[in-house]
């Protein structure tokens, strides 16, 4: 491992970004950082900005008008970074894999630009806020 | 007006009109070609008048149809123009937007979707679909095909040279603000373009299109009974909203009567998504203007919610317990005391945390008088639910064209004549403590029997379904030729007609204030204060005593400022 993986485990920053979600991945990510769950307690911090962001939280399976986007959010994040695909959409466009206006999921439009980026996946519609800190637990503790 | 004098009324266009039809008791479908359109639309608008609701645009075999979906509440009816496009090769009909704002964005995203012109529109820019969609393709058509898969060779998608700005001209000398489309306090994404002179806003754009999904695309291809599970969601805060509205429509075309039960059931899953999403609206409007601690209090407040939910469906949101013909599970009879109990302590702090808020003279004089919503201006912008009933219109689907069990039980329609961001918050608060009403009653009432029927054949027609969803009505029209799924289904989320409204209400407000007007744009995300103050492992100041400091604090800004708190006893309800 080295120093920069190891030091990105500890208070991990993340950013939350929706690419076409149902809000519902999106709550459930802010109810993580609410008096429940209360991420906070570890250092993980939702951020402004990619700029100061170890990882990022990608909600939604990616709509032709937020591919773009995406794609410019992740080359923004300093590297090496983690992207979680939340939810079932981030994960495989979930039941709107057949939308005309869908162009993802996630990780396909990560890897055009990045092909050996770090993805963690999170499925579930939406996962629950346990399921959301099990996996951030998870791929930090393999990386 | 009663039944007849609306029949009546709706008979002075008779001589532009093909038909009259009226499916079932409450719903009038009016027929026309296009040339009429136009002025039957402004009769039915501003004559009758009736409240708009939606436009669908329909590829049928041999013409376009134009559907203007109209409401009138007082009796619970919905009025529907069908305008024929006979012209498949060029279609266009003329726009009302010019004397109905509300219709802007359906108008621009018909002309996205199906292609139709709509004459005399004042802003004709893209609204749906992505900047590099290829111009020609038209995805609501029945011959549609993804860009993808476009058998002539062309390129698929307008590369980042062909396409048009679609952003709004603005003179260079005109200061211009954006915000978004990725903005650390908007959950979703939206690009809003302000245009300040100063710290005055002159004007307002929004891009959407970031969302867009394609739903009503899906949903033909999915059959009847899936259909509830898409559209569950479309919003994952209104997944019980969606599925209710176009249950709804479908029963009415297929004349299904459901057993009572599970009207009781649908009655207490929509108002716990209720109390639920409007609990997370107060937190995320306390956080937008810096005040945290609302934010955290009231999104731990919620928790007990979405835990009921989650024993009562199987899942905290996304519910998916609604079908055509009745409920998909029932709620067991022994989970009755465990919901008793828990929305008592609901309510208990519901009451607290809405004399909290009301009462205190920061939020006073951070939100009176602050991006207010003129009545008539909200009836341009046909806006729906809390929005519209703060600005002082007694709309209620609940009420108007009662569903479920809403007509059986005692509660309140909370209007607010301000209009101003606090009579929005007022409005929300108040209406939580009615859905607690609402829940405590059904859950008493409830009779035992069935929660669905079985529903074999869905038969050729077309529906119109509403259900008052927390943020407006949503509205479905689902339409079926016999066979085992819907050929078009358009749905109309609260939003679409609540968002455009910022025009009216954020135009020559400062930009601080345009961000909780927004209720989405503050750039400052920080956080929550700890409960117990520690030092040498000996609790200084524990819950009760921080309460306590804080509450005296509150009293003397109070005394400080001279500002009046407002006080539970003091709102009208009604």
């Amino acid at each position: 491992m080295s120093w920069k993986t190891w030091s990105l485990k500890k208070s991990p920053w993340v950013f939350h970004v929706n690419t076409g979600a149902c809000n519902n991945c999106d709550i459930e990510i802010v109810d993580c950082l609410t008096p429940k769950f209360d991420v906070e307690r570890f250092g993980i911090k939702l951020v402004g900005s990619p700029r100061h962001a170890d990882a990022l939280l990608v909600t939604g399976g990616v709509t032709a008008q937020a591919a773009p986007r995406l794609r410019e959010v992740y080359r923004q994040t300093p590297k090496p970074c983690v992207v979680f695909a939340v939810g079932a959409c981030a994960c495989d466009k979930g039941i709107f894999a057949s939308g005309y206006h869908m162009v993802g999921p996630v990780d396909k439009i990560i890897r055009e630009i990045d092909p050996d980026a770090i993805i963690a996946y999170v499925p579930g519609c939406p996962p629950k806020p346990e399921a959301i800190i099990s996996g951030v637990v998870k791929a930090l503790s393999i990386l | 007006m009663t039944r007849e004098e609306l029949t009546e009324k709706l008979k002075e266009i008779e001589n532009k009109l093909i038909a009259i039809e009226q499916t079932v008791d409450n719903r009038i479908f009016l027929l026309c070609e296009k040339e009429n359109s136009y002025a039957a639309n402004k009769f039915l608008f501003e004559e009758v008048p009736l409240r708009f609701v939606i436009i669908t645009g329909i590829d049928s075999d041999d013409c376009f149809e134009v559907l203007y979906h109209y409401a009138y509440d007082e009796l619970g009816f919905v009025v529907t123009l069908k305008a024929f496009i006979r012209d498949r090769d060029n279609p266009s009909i003329e726009s009302i937007a010019p004397f109905l704002p509300g219709a802007e964005w359906i108008e621009r995203e018909i002309h996205d979707v199906l292609g139709i012109e709509f004459n005399n529109h004042p802003d004709m820019r893209r609204l749906i679909l992505s900047d590099d969609w290829p111009e020609g393709v038209y995805p609501l058509r029945k011959d549609a095909k993804k860009p993808e898969v476009r058998p002539d060779g062309k390129p698929t998608r307008r590369s980042a040279a062909e396409m048009p700005t679609d952003r709004k001209v603005v003179p260079l000398c005109k200061p211009v603000l954006s915000v978004g489309p990725f903005h650390p306090l908007q959950e979703e994404m939206e690009y809003f373009q302000l245009t300040v002179d100063g710290e005055i806003v002159t004007d307002i754009d929004v891009r959407i299109s970031y969302n867009h999904r394609g739903i009503e695309k899906i949903s033909e291809s999915l059959q009847f009974d899936q259909v509830p599970l898409l559209v569950s969601r479309i919003c994952g805060i209104c997944s019980a909203s969606h599925p209710l509205a176009y249950v709804q429509a479908v029963e009415e075309i297929a004349g299904i009567t459901l057993p009572e039960r599970a009207m009781y059931v649908r009655t207490i899953i929509a108002e716990l998504e209720r109390i639920h999403s409007h609990i997370l609206w107060a937190g995320l409007a306390g956080h937008f203007i810096g005040y945290d601690t609302v934010f955290m209090w009231a999104w731990k407040y919620r928790e007990p919610v979405l835990d009921l939910l989650e024993e009562i469906t199987g899942n905290r949101n996304n519910y998916g317990n609604l079908k055509v013909g009745g409920c998909r599970e029932d709620i067991p009879n022994e989970l009755i005391p465990k919901i008793n109990k828990d929305l008592d302590g609901i309510e208990k702090k519901m009451n607290m945390l809405t004399g909290a808020v009301l009462d205190d003279p920061v939020l006073h004089s951070r939100l009176k008088d602050v991006g207010i919503l003129k009545k008539e201006d909200a009836v341009k912008f046909a806006v729906t639910g809390p929005t519209a009933r703060a600005s002082g219109i007694a709309i209620d689907v609940r009420r108007d064209d009662p569903y479920a069990v809403y007509s059986d039980l005692d509660w309140n329609v909370i209007t607010r004549p301000e209009g101003d961001v606090f009579a929005k918050a007022v409005v929300r608060f108040l209406e939580t403590l009615e859905a607690i009403k609402i829940v405590k009653q059904a859950i008493k009432k409830m009779p035992d029997g069935p929660v669905a029927v079985e529903v074999k054949e869905i038969p050729a027609g077309e529906g119109c379904g509403h259900a008052e969803a927390p943020r407006g009505e949503t509205f479905h029209y689902v339409r079926s030729d016999g066979g085992n799924r819907p050929v078009r289904h358009k749905m109309r989320a609260p939003s679409y007609v609540n968002v455009p409204s910022f025009r009216a209400s954020c135009i020559g407000e400062y930009i601080s204030d345009v961000a909780i007007t927004l209720a989405a744009v503050d750039p400052c995300y920080s956080c929550t204060e700890r409960m117990a103050v520690i030092e040498d492992n000996k609790v200084i100041h524990d819950w009760d005593a921080l309460l306590g400091l804080s509450r005296g604090k509150t009293t003397q800004i109070k005394k400080d400022t001279g500002l009046p708190g407002i006080r539970m006893e003091d709102l009208e309800i009604g």
